[in-house]
C-alpha cells in the first residue's frame, strides 16, 4: 500500500493527529520568519500579545523597551517577580529579541529610523501623534518605507472626538468601555440593597487587551495579504475597547429595537435557557437545553416530562419569569448526583443516539485545570526551561496546524539583553559604539 | 502631546466616509462556512469585514439553530440579534450536504474557493467525504480550519462543547468573578467570539504561509485551548508558588491601582498604569504627597496586599463623591485611565464610536436599518466595512450557483425539485424574510 492510500484508510484521529501534532512542530517551516516586527508596545498588554503572536509564528521581533525596561514588567500579582520580571510579561516576552532604546532622546530616533527602514511591521502603543512629534511616526517612516504596515494601538484610537482626550489605555479601562462589563456580574437579590459582589464585573484576566491584541494581529495580517498583493503598506488603528466590545452578542441593536439595555443575569443567559452552571454534590456542572430537541433530551435525562410540558417553546423557556423555576426544578437532580454521574448520565443518553444533545462540562478552578492530562497531552500546557528564568510553564497558542505552526523558543530575556546581538546584526554596531550609546543615555 | 496637525492627518487617512472610495484587504478570498451557532460562524464574518467573500452553507428550512438566538425571544424585524451579529456580509446558501448531489456542489464551492471553516463534531466532515483529506486533493491552496471545544484529538474528543463549557474547563470562568459568589461566566460568548477571532488570526497566518510557497493547510482550534492561552499569567503564576489563581473581585492584584469605583451616578473603571498616571491620579485627587508615602512609592509597594487595599480604600472613598463626569474631565487633564460602564445605549449614543464605524448603521434592504456593533480596526488603506446585513436561509441560491458555479436555471430548478437546496420555512422563527420584505429587495438577478 503507498504511503498515500494509507493515508485514506487511517481513522481521522490518528491522521490528524499525525500530521498537526505540536510535539512535531519544531521540524516545520514558520509561516512569518520573513518578517521583521519592532514593537515599541509601552505599559500595555495589548500590543505584547499581538506581537507575541507574530514571534509565535516565526516573526523576527525586536522588543524596544526604555533603558529601565518596560513598566509591563512591574505587572505581577502581589507584585511577584521571576528575575526581576514580572509574571504577566514574562508570559509575554515569548520569542523576542529585547533591546533597549530611550526614544526620548532625538539621537535614539536616528537609530530606530535606521531599524524602520527594514522593517515590515511597527507596532506601537503610546498616546495618538507622540511617535509622530518624535519624527517616527507613520508619516514620516512610510516615506523610505512604503511597504510598512504600522498598528497603533489606544483605547480611543488615533482618530474621532476623543482620540486626543489624554486618558490612558489600561485594562480595566478597555474591559468597562467595550459595554462587556456592565452585563457581566451578579443581579442584586435585593436592588436597594446591593451587595458590593453584586456589581458590572470585569473579566478576571487582561481580556481587553488581550482581545486588543489579536485583533491588532488580525488586521496586521490582513494587512500583509494586501500588501503580497499590491506592495503597499497601511496605518491601522486598533481600540481595544472596541475591539472586546465587537465581542457582544448583542447591545447596541438591542437599543435600537427595544430601547432597553441587556441587564445582568449572573450565569443565565438572556438568549438561551437552560445553558448555566449548576451546583452539584461535588462542584458545579455546566448542563443546556435550549433547542426544542435538546430541551426534550435534557427532560428525558432527568426523567421530567413534566417540565418539558410546563415549558414548551423557546418562547417560555427565555422568559425571565420562568427561567428561575426551571433552575430550580434542574439544580433539585443535579445537586443530588456527582459531576462525574452527571456526566456518565449525559454522555450515555448521548452515545444511545436518542432525540438531540445535552452538553456536559464542569467548571475547573485553574489550579485544577494545570492536573489535567489533556492540556499536556495536546500541548496546551507546555513547561520550558528557559536558560535565564529557569522553569517555567506557558500556555500555548490554540492552533494545531500540519504545515506552518506556531511554537515557542523561548520565554523571555532580561531588559536589553539582546542589544549587542540586534544592533550587530541590524546596523553593524560593535561594543565601541554601543558603550557610547550606552554613556549617551541611548540605550 | 501630539499637535492638531497630527489628529488631522490621521482622521484624514483612515475616515471612515471613504471607505468604499478604497479596496478590501481580502478581496481575493472566498471563504465557505459549513458552521452552526457562534465559534464557527463569526471566523467567516470577520473576514468578511475585511473583504472576504463567504458562502454560508445551511441545510434548507430551518438552517442554522442560530437564527434563534436572541435574548428574551424577542426578534427584530423578525432577525435574532444574537444571528445578525454573524449573519453580515455573507451569501447565504441552502444546501443539504447529506445527500451526495449536495456534497458535490459543496466541493465545487470549495474548488473555487480558499478558505474552508466548520464546526462539526471532529471526524464528521471526513465521515461525510467533505473533509479536509478529500478536499486537499480537489484544492491543494486549500487552507482549512475546524473549530469546536477540545479539538480533533485527545481524551477530549468525543466531548461536544460550548462556549460556556469552554470558560469553565479552562479556568477562566473560576478567576472572573467575586470571591464570596460563584465563578462567573462572561455576560458575552467571550469564548466563541474570542475563538473565532484567533481562529481568523491563524488562517491569516496560513494564507501568508500561503502566499510564500502556494501550501495550503489544516488548523485546528480548541476553544477552551485559547481561553487557556488568554489567562496571561496564571499558569506563570501556579507554577511558581504552587498556590491557585482565584477570583479576585474587579480588583486587578497585578497591577496598583486599577479596579471599578462607585461615583455618584455610576461605576467607572480607573487605573494607573505607569508611575507617571499614578503621579497624575493622586493629583487629581487632591492628595499629590500620596505618591511620596513608602507604601504607594514604587508599584511594587502598591502591589502588597495591605498597601492594595489601602490605596483602593482611598481611591473608593474619593469617587464615591464624585460624578463619572468629574473624574472623567480629570483623567483627561491628569492623563490617568478612567471611564464610566458602558451599555448598549451608550454605544448607541457615543458620537466617538460612531465616528469610528464601530457603531455601525447598514442600511439593509431585507432587514431594513440596523445599527450594530460594527468595524474594530480602522485600515489607512483598505478600510473594513458591512455592505449587508444578513439574508434569510437560501436567499442567495439563484446568484450564487449561477454565477459562482455556472449552474444553469434548469439545473437550478431541478435540485430544488430533488430537494438538494432550498429556503427557508416560516417557522421556526428567524427563517423567513420579514413581513415588511417587498419581495424583491435584497434580490440579486441570476
Amino acid at each position: 500500500m503507498s504511503d498515500h492510500d494509507k493515508d485514506k484508510k487511517m481513522d481521522w484521529r490518528d491522521w490528524i493527529k499525525e500530521s498537526d501534532d505540536p510535539a512535531k512542530a519544531h521540524g516545520k517551516p514558520e509561516a512569518l520568519d520573513h518578517l521583521t516586527v519592532l514593537d515599541c508596545s509601552y505599559a500595555n498588554m495589548a500590543g505584547c500579545f499581538a506581537t507575541s503572536t507574530l514571534a509565535e509564528f516565526g516573526a523576527e521581533v525586536i522588543r524596544i523597551e526604555p533603558t529601565g525596561g518596560d513598566p509591563v514588567r512591574s505587572y505581577s500579582p502581589w507584585g511577584l517577580m521571576n528575575k526581576g520580571t514580572g509574571l504577566g510579561y514574562l508570559n509575554e516576552g515569548r520569542n523576542k529579541f529585547h533591546v533597549t532604546l530611550n526614544l526620548q532622546e532625538p539621537e535614539a530616533r536616528e537609530i530606530f529610523k535606521k531599524l524602520a527602514k527594514r522593517a515590515d511591521v511597527i507596532v506601537e502603543t503610546l498616546l495618538p501623534g507622540v511617535m509622530d512629534e518624535w519624527g517616527i511616526g507613520y508619516r514620516q517612516l512610510s516615506v523610505d518605507n512604503p511597504g510598512l504596515i504600522y498598528c497603533a494601538i489606544y483605547s480611543y484610537g488615533q482618530f474621532g472626538p476623543m482620540a486626543a482626550c489624554g486618558k490612558a489605555d489600561a485594562d480595566v479601562v478597555n474591559q468597562v468601555y467595550s459595554g462587556i462589563t456592565g452585563i457581566t456580574g451578579e443581579c442584586p437579590e435585593d436592588p436597594d440593597h446591593p451587595k458590593p459582589s453584586e456589581v458590572p464585573t470585569r473579566q478576571g484576566n487582561w481580556m481587553g487587551w488581550y482581545a486588543g491584541g489579536a485583533w491588532a494581529t488580525a488586521a496586521m495580517l490582513a494587512a500583509l495579504h494586501h500588501r503580497v498583493n499590491t506592495g503597499k503598506g497601511q496605518f491601522i488603528d486598533v481600540s481595544p475597547a472596541e475591539a472586546f466590545g465587537r465581542c457582544i452578542n448583542y447591545g447596541i441593536t438591542y437599543y435600537q429595537g427595544f430601547q432597553d439595555i441587556i441587564p445582568r443575569l449572573g450565569n443565565w443567559d438572556p438568549g438561551v435557557f437552560p445553558y448555566t452552571y449548576f451546583r452539584c454534590k461535588d462542584g458545579y456542572a455546566f448542563l443546556a437545553g435550549f433547542s426544542d430537541i435538546n430541551w426534550e433530551a435534557l427532560c428525558t435525562i432527568l426523567n421530567r416530562p413534566d417540565l418539558r410540558a410546563q415549558f414548551p417553546t423557546i418562547f417560555d423557556r427565555l422568559n425571565p419569569n420562568n427561567m428561575g423555576v426551571m433552575y430550580k426544578e434542574i439544580e433539585k437532580w443535579t445537586s443530588a448526583h456527582t459531576y462525574d454521574e452527571i456526566y456518565d448520565a449525559v454522555m450515555a443518553y448521548n452515545k444511545a443516539g436518542g432525540k438531540g444533545v445535552v452538553v456536559p462540562g464542569k467548571i475547573s478552578a485553574p489550579i485544577d485545570t494545570m492536573k489535567t492530562e489533556n492540556w499536556w497531552d495536546r500541548h496546551s500546557l507546555q513547561k520550558i526551561n528557559d536558560p535565564h528564568y529557569g522553569e517555567t510553564l506557558i500556555a500555548n497558542q490554540a492552533w494545531k496546524m500540519t504545515k506552518s505552526p506556531p511554537r515557542v523558543k523561548w520565554v523571555c530575556r532580561p531588559v536589553g539583553a539582546d542589544n549587542e546581538h540586534v544592533y550587530g546584526l541590524k546596523l553593524g554596531l560593535g561594543p565601541k559604539q554601543l558603550a557610547t550609546m550606552k554613556k549617551n543615555g541611548l540605550i | 502631546m501630539a499637535g492638531e496637525n497630527y489628529f488631522k492627518w490621521a482622521e484624514s487617512v483612515l475616515d471612515p466616509s471613504k471607505t468604499f472610495d478604497k479596496p478590501e484587504a481580502l478581496a481575493d478570498i472566498k471563504v465557505v462556512e459549513l458552521c452552526t451557532l457562534i465559534l464557527g460562524p463569526s471566523l467567516p464574518a470577520i473576514m468578511s469585514e475585511m473583504g472576504a467573500t463567504v458562502f454560508k452553507v445551511e441545510l434548507p428550512g430551518a438552517g442554522d439553530t442560530m437564527r434563534s438566538l436572541t435574548p428574551f425571544a424577542k426578534f427584530y424585524n423578525e432577525a435574532a440579534l444574537g444571528w445578525l451579529k454573524e449573519a453580515r456580509n455573507k451569501y447565504h446558501l441552502g444546501i443539504d450536504v447529506h445527500h451526495e448531489e449536495g456534497k458535490e456542489l459543496f466541493r465545487d464551492l470549495v474548488k473555487r474557493s480558499d478558505v474552508v471553516v466548520e464546526n462539526v463534531r471532529a471526524g464528521t466532515m471526513d465521515r461525510w467525504k467533505i473533509g479536509y483529506r478529500q478536499l486537499k486533493e480537489i484544492n491543494p491552496k486549500i487552507i482549512y480550519i475546524a473549530l469546536n471545544g477540545f479539538g480533533q484529538w485527545g481524551h477530549y474528543v468525543e466531548r461536544p462543547s460550548y462556549d460556556a463549557i469552554a470558560q469553565a474547563e479552562s479556568g477562566m470562568a473560576s478567576i472572573t468573578g467575586f470571591p464570596d459568589k460563584l465563578p462567573l461566566k462572561s455576560g458575552v460568548w467571550l469564548a466563541d467570539y474570542f475563538g473565532a477571532l484567533m481562529g481568523v488570526v491563524g488562517v491569516m497566518a496560513a494564507l501568508a504561509h500561503r502566499d510564500r510557497t502556494g501550501e495550503g493547510q489544516f488548523i485546528e482550534m480548541s476553544q477552551a485551548e485559547n481561553m487557556i492561552r488568554a489567562m496571561d499569567w496564571t499558569w506563570m503564576y501556579q507554577h511558581q508558588t504552587g498556590k491557585g489563581r482565584e477570583r479576585y473581585g474587579n480588583r486587578d492584584v497585578s497591577i496598583c491601582p486599577s479596579d471599578i469605583f462607585a461615583c455618584t451616578d455610576n461605576m467607572m473603571g480607573i487605573a494607573a498604569v505607569t508611575e507617571e498616571q499614578f503621579h497624575g491620579l493622586c493629583t487629581a485627587m487632591g492628595m499629590p504627597l500620596l505618591c511620596e508615602d513608602p507604601r504607594f512609592q514604587t508599584h511594587a509597594a502598591r502591589l502588597q496586599e495591605e498597601n492594595a487595599v489601602a490605596l483602593l480604600d482611598i481611591i473608593r472613598s474619593w469617587s464615591a463623591k464624585k460624578s463619572c463626569a468629574e473624574i472623567d474631565k480629570l483623567a483627561q487633564k491628569y492623563g490617568f485611565a478612567a471611564h464610566k460602564v458602558c451599555n448598549g445605549k451608550d454605544h448607541f449614543e457615543d458620537e466617538h464610536l460612531i465616528k469610528r464605524n464601530f457603531t455601525y448603521t447598514v442600511d439593509d434592504p431585507v432587514y431594513g436599518e440596523i445599527v450594530e456593533e460594527g468595524i474594530v480596526p480602522k485600515f489607512s488603506e483598505t478600510p473594513g466595512r458591512i455592505k449587508w446585513a444578513g439574508r434569510p436561509v437560501g436567499f442567495d441560491n439563484e446568484y450564487v450557483f449561477r454565477h459562482y458555479l455556472g449552474l444553469s436555471g434548469e439545473k437550478i430548478k431541478e435540485l430544488k425539485e430533488n430537494n438538494i437546496i432550498g429556503k427557508w420555512v416560516d417557522n421556526p422563527p428567524g427563517r423567513k424574510p420579514p413581513a415588511s420584505w417587498d419581495g424583491k429587495s435584497g434580490i440579486r438577478l441570476a
